[in-house]
């Protein structure tokens, strides 16, 4: 390891890196910006899809007994559901039970006490074994006499999928347009380092430094930019997920998020790559340019 | 060590600065350009280090066809030369030690062969002892010692240089041409681009003189000016 030629190398970025400080601040800004957009889209999707996922495996089909069945009528419907063979497990909730959650789930929303009979019919909670054969077994179950009713979390997965629906494109696109905007900026930093360094690079062209070598110091500096953009975000981020996430997640309850399911270390990765990248691509087009004219 | 055939050079502007120049330069030689400022020396030094491509003809330099040379290739060129200016070109924010350094540094050289050739070079230029100076605490001829330092820290065969005293004084001058004639003596090829007439009368070698783009003489040991007396030389 040649530390000598190390030390030089850094050296000469560092003295980059503090030539234009106030622009450079700038470019970092700007990817800060961007990574935290990006950072938020990513993680919602995330959030969402394992919700996705996580809604439709733990979909449950709710059967509903005619309020009229007997106990015999009804033990034909459980006996029919249990040999089923798509269908993972079923439990049986009597009405009183259902009105007993029903209670505890609507405390202080509605008053319970005034109804003066249970409303609620019986109920079995059928767990699937597939996700997507959730509508044929619903549909066949509702077939059985004495069924009255056959639910299952139909709003929730299409109001998931509308929701992806319109957020991946709109995402990508203001994500896409930040990026752009970012590498511009970053590039124009580089452009001014590069400026104010032609003399340097003069030099560096006379004695016979290669384009490669000129190059390096550059795209280190764009590096850095990138990477001390996505730190700030990242750190921007973390405060965010602790504070806001637990009030998003009850201030929109229907919003279906699993936020514990995202992998935090690849998505901060993922953004650190961004970043980076963006700040070393800006720059070697920057140099690139430069050096061709 | 230098062979020039039939070169134009035609800038983008339309200013023809070298027409059909012919020129043979062998090793160890040592060689003034003159000529009348615009006549097109600095042009012909700039196709020899490849600052420039010629519009026509062949240029050969220590066995690289400089003309036709693949832009990748041009620092490989560089290395096997050095180049001095009239205006130094050295970093002031580096110290004359790192001026000469960086010209090792910015090729990949390791520290080991940067220790031990800066100080070779210092040595050369007699400037060992400013070293840690930075070029505003030097005179004007010790900054182009620093630069002659630097674009001989790798040890060339060839040393171009353009107009190298044309911002020095006499005495400054004479220390300047007794370094390049030391250089040459340890078997450096060195071309001079100069309009420094004393300079060129006292040291007796080889003068190409360049008028409009064209070579018009070239002598073996000549003169700054042709069969000119001093009379006209003043009045002219
Ligand atoms: N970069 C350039 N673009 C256009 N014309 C140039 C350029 N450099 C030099 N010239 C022209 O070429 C001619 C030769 O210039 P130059 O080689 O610098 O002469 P010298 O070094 O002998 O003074 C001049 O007419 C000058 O104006
Ligand atoms: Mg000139």
């Amino acid at each position: 390891m040649d530390w000598g030629r190390i030390r030089f190398f850094l050296g000469e970025v560092q003295r980059n890196f503090t030539r234009n400080a106030g622009m450079q601040i700038t470019a970092i800004g700007t990817v800060a910006v961007t990574i935290v957009m990006l950072g938020i889209f990513l993680y919602a999707r995330s959030a969402l899809i394992h919700a996705e996922s996580g809604v439709f495996s733990q979909i449950e089909i709710s059967v509903y007994a005619d309020p009229a069945a007997t106990a015999a009528q009804e033990t034909v419907i459980r006996t029919a559901l249990a040999q089923d063979p798509r269908i993972l497990s079923v439990s049986f909730i009597p009405k009183r039970e259902g009105l007993a959650q029903m209670r505890r789930l609507m405390k202080g929303q509605i008053d319970t006490s005034l109804l003066t009979e249970n409303p609620l019919p019986d109920k079995f909670r059928i767990r699937v074994r597939e996700a997507q054969e959730v509508p044929a077994v619903a549909r066949s179950i509702a077939r059985l006499p004495h069924v009255q009713n056959v639910e299952y979390g139909r709003e929730v997965v299409q109001r998931l999928l509308q929701l992806a629906a319109v957020m991946r494109p709109v995402g990508i696109a203001v994500i896409v347009l930040f990026l752009l905007v970012a590498g511009i900026i970053i590039s124009n930093t580089i452009r001014l380092t590069v400026f104010a360094r032609r003399r340097e690079i003069s030099i560096m062209q006379l004695v016979g430094a290669t384009n490669m070598y000129i190059r390096m110091p550059f795209i280190c500096e764009g590096l850095l930019a990138g990477i001390a953009g996505t730190a700030i975000a990242v750190g921007a981020l973390a405060l965010a997920r602790a504070s806001l996430v637990p009030k998003i997640a009850s201030a929109l309850p229907w919003l279906p998020m699993n936020t514990v399911a995202v992998d935090l270390s690849t998505l901060v990765l993922e953004l650190f790559a961004v970043g980076a990248a963006v700040g070393a691509l800006a720059s070697w087009i920057a140099v690139g340019r430069y050096l061709r004219t | 060590m230098i062979s020039i055939r039939g070169v134009s050079l035609v800038y983008p502007n339309g200013v023809r600065a070298l027409d059909n120049v012919s020129l043979e330069i062998g090793k160890g030689e040592f060689i003034f350009l003159v000529g009348h400022s615009g006549t097109g020396k600095s042009s012909l030094l700039r196709l020899l280090y490849r600052e420039m491509a010629p519009s026509i003809g062949h240029i050969t330099v220590d066995g690289i066809r400089v003309d036709r040379l693949a832009r990748g290739r041009i620092p490989a060129l560089r290395r096997r030369l050095g180049v001095v200016f009239q205006d130094y070109k050295l970093l002031s924010d580096k110290t004359v030690w790192e001026n000469v350094a960086f010209a090792l540094q910015v090729t990949g050289a390791h520290t080991r062969d940067v220790r031990r050739q800066v100080p070779r070079a210092l040595d050369l230029v007699g400037l060992a002892h400013k070293s840690r100076m930075y070029p505003n605490e030097l005179s004007g001829g010790e900054q182009q010692r620093t630069a002659i330092a630097r674009a001989l820290v790798n040890n060339p065969k060839l040393l171009l240089c353009d107009e190298p005293s044309g911002n020095l004084d006499p005495a400054n001058t004479t220390e300047i041409m007794e370094l390049l004639r030391r250089i040459n003596l340890k078997g450096t090829t060195v071309v001079v681009a100069t309009h420094n007439q004393a300079v060129v009368d006292r040291m007796r070698r080889r003068v190409v003189r360049l008028d409009n783009g064209r070579v018009i003489t070239d002598e073996e040991r000549g003169y700054y000016f042709l069969g000119l007396g001093q009379d006209q030389i003043l009045s002219g």
